[in-house]
């Protein structure tokens, strides 16, 4: 389902001094994979994880998404597959701070077309995250769980296949990062593709597959037996 | 995206940031409230100097003593237009109804009693009440009897009458004109204000034989107003007497005319002019103030695309295209503009109100400055919203969720 060839990615920095972040990353991922990107902080696995979610274009190397190939998508097609099959959920959780949970998770659901009973599916999707009674909460009136949970109902509001998951324990106490584990296992168990970025061993030890990457490129991709 | 998915998301966000959202609509509301107040009461001013021009009539030409370009009565003291004069229009100029001649003395006391008033003495025949379309009320007006015995009736103003009788009613009462004695045998109807202000209320008719042998002992005449038949006729008629009098006085252009003639047309272009110029200053004026509005949103909004970068970043993480974030924040322009401009016109329409009860001024509210208003803060609101629009849709979705 995500088939990447040979990425790179440079960036010109002001100077035009060029950073390779990416130097040829090959990477396949089948549907229902549950994934765990590592790397030192700063060594472009965000910028893999933006490539892959449609945010970000590379600069050479091919990608096919479900056969499409991405990078002759324009701006609209890409708005669309981020809006319909990609779920992001960011270290920093990046919630609207001035809107309740409610409106906060209602987001993507503005930007598709369907037909969906928008209050109900917005409600429904709190309330599997445990947030039934936060409704109303705006970020800074909740935890940074449930920042985290609010974030992830999200990304689920509009059923994407894939979650890319940006070090969504980066900013939780253990207790947290655990409860939010768990709702990734949950996810993956019903079917969905789950790729996450992280730092910690910890964390990237309760995927099914590790992928440890150093430089910009990937050093050793390991299926962990279940 | 739909336009009402568009519009819920720009009404929410504008809600969410009150402060900010006030203050970007005050320079409108400022611009349009003077707006409204200007076309307020420029239209009332206009619409109360026309009604001055219909008390004037409507299909009338007059013709007045002594030359220059200014309107109003003719200085008694200028001979330059006769009785003869009067004749030889009368003999030779096609479509006329009514012609009347008759003088103005200005300044005039009038007593009853003890107490006195100060009026304008008219002397007329009895055709100045159809050449002026103004009849008595009660009473009689001046006869052709009256005139024919130079006799010493009146007929009185409504003004004249309430300041020197009171409720009381004058008819058949005497009152002392010049040393003279009168009896007055009519109160005219209500005229209100001429074309230059004058209150045609504070007026005396008398028989014209008599203002000129008895009282003012002169011969010539001031002022000839003529009824048409024929409105559409006013600019030929108006040309035909001054050629006419023209001959008669012995005055060939560029020499200047020793009389003035004019008629409601020429008056109404001459006071809608000035209107329209006044008009046009103080509308020139709120533009500067809706053009100032417009920059104080377009500069607000710069600021605010780069305080919301990371909000642009996650809407657009989350699907939205570059289109739907340059839509969002037009629609936040429009409608900060659009409600500015409905807010303005109703605060112009209130201090209007309270301009026209304070300050006794007339202003006319009508449909005109409430478009206006929406038309121009719409156009404002997309001027200044569409740079800040395009920056927001272009900025890099990855560098806009870092903040």
């Amino acid at each position: 389902m995500i088939e990447l060839k040979n990425i790179t990615k440079t960036y010109k920095k002001d100077n035009s001094l060029e950073v390779n972040v990416l130097k040829g990353v090959s990477l396949e991922i089948k549907k229902g994979e549950f994934v765990a990107i590592m790397a030192p902080s700063g060594m472009g696995k965000s910028t893999l994880m933006n490539i892959i979610g449609c945010l970000d274009k590379p600069t050479g190397g091919t990608y096919f998404l479900d056969g499409t190939e991405v990078d002759k998508l324009n701006d609209d097609e890409l708005s669309h597959i981020r809006n319909k099959k990609i779920g992001f959920i960011f270290q920093s959780f990046n919630l609207l701070p001035v809107s309740t949970s409610l409106e906060n998770v209602e987001l993507p659901l503005i930007y598709s077309s369907g037909n969906v009973d928008l209050k109900h599916r917005v409600k429904s999707v709190l309330e599997s995250v445990g947030l039934a009674d936060r409704l109303h909460y705006r970020p800074s009136e909740l935890s940074g769980g449930q920042q985290q949970r609010v974030a992830i109902a999200r990304a689920l509001v509009n059923d994407p296949a894939i979650i890319l998951a940006d070090e969504p324990t980066g900013n939780l106490d253990t207790t947290s990062s655990e409860e939010i584990m768990a709702i990734f296992k949950k996810l993956n168990q019903e079917g969905r593709t789950i790729v996450i970025v992280t730092h910690e061993p910890d964390i990237a030890r309760q995927a099914k597959r590790t992928i440890n990457m150093k430089d910009g490129k990937i050093i050793s991709d390991v299926v962990i037996p279940q | 995206m739909s336009l009402s998915k568009l519009i819920k998301v720009s009404f929410n966000s504008l809600l969410k940031y009150k402060g900010r959202t006030f203050l970007m609509m005050l320079g409108i509301i400022i611009g349009i409230a003077t707006l409204t107040v200007v076309v307020a009461m420029t239209k009332g001013a206009q619409n109360k100097i026309m009604q001055n021009v219909q008390n004037f009539g409507p299909n009338s030409v007059m013709i007045s003593a002594g030359g220059g370009k200014a309107w109003g009565p003719a200085d008694e003291h200028t001979t330059t237009l006769t009785l003869e004069d009067v004749t030889a229009i009368k003999e030779s100029v096609n479509g006329i109804k009514y012609i009347a001649p008759f003088t103005m003395h200005l300044e005039q006391d009038i007593v009853y009693g003890n107490k006195y008033a100060t009026c304008v003495i008219v002397g007329v025949t009895p055709e100045w009440a159809d050449a002026w379309q103004w009849y008595a009320e009660k009473g009689d007006f001046i006869s052709d009897e009256d005139v024919s015995s130079l006799s010493k009736n009146c007929v009185l103003g409504q003004t004249i009458v309430k300041e020197l009788f009171g409720n009381q009613d004058p008819i058949g009462e005497t009152v002392r004109i010049n040393n003279t004695n009168f009896k007055v045998i009519g109160i005219m109807k209500k005229r209100g204000t001429s074309p230059i202000g004058m209150d045609m209320d504070s007026r005396i008719t008398i028989p014209l034989p008599t203002a000129m042998r008895r009282l003012f002992n002169i011969t010539h005449i001031g002022m000839l107003r003529l009824y048409l038949v024929d409105p559409n006729r006013l600019d030929e008629v108006t040309k035909s007497v001054a050629s006419i009098l023209r001959e008669r006085h012995h005055i060939t252009p560029p020499e200047e005319d020793d009389f003035r003639v004019t008629n409601s047309i020429a008056i109404a272009k001459t006071v809608q002019g000035v209107s329209q110029t006044l008009v046009i200053l103080l509308g020139l004026l709120s533009l500067v103030a809706l053009l100032i509005g417009g920059i104080v949103i377009a500069n607000i909004m710069f600021i605010s695309v780069n305080e919301r970068r990371k909000e642009i970043g996650i809407r657009r993480a989350f699907g939205a295209r570059a289109r739907d974030i340059m839509n969002q924040f037009l629609v936040e322009a429009l409608i900060i503009t659009t409600s500015g401009g409905i807010i303005g016109t109703i605060l112009g329409i209130a201090m209007s109100k309270g301009i026209a009860f304070v300050k006794k001024m007339p202003v006319a509210i009508s449909w005109e400055p409430f478009a206006i208003a929406i038309v121009f803060s719409m156009l404002v609101g997309v001027l200044s919203g569409l740079q800040p629009a395009k920056r927001a849709a272009s900025l890099d979705p990855v560098e806009a969720i870092r903040g």
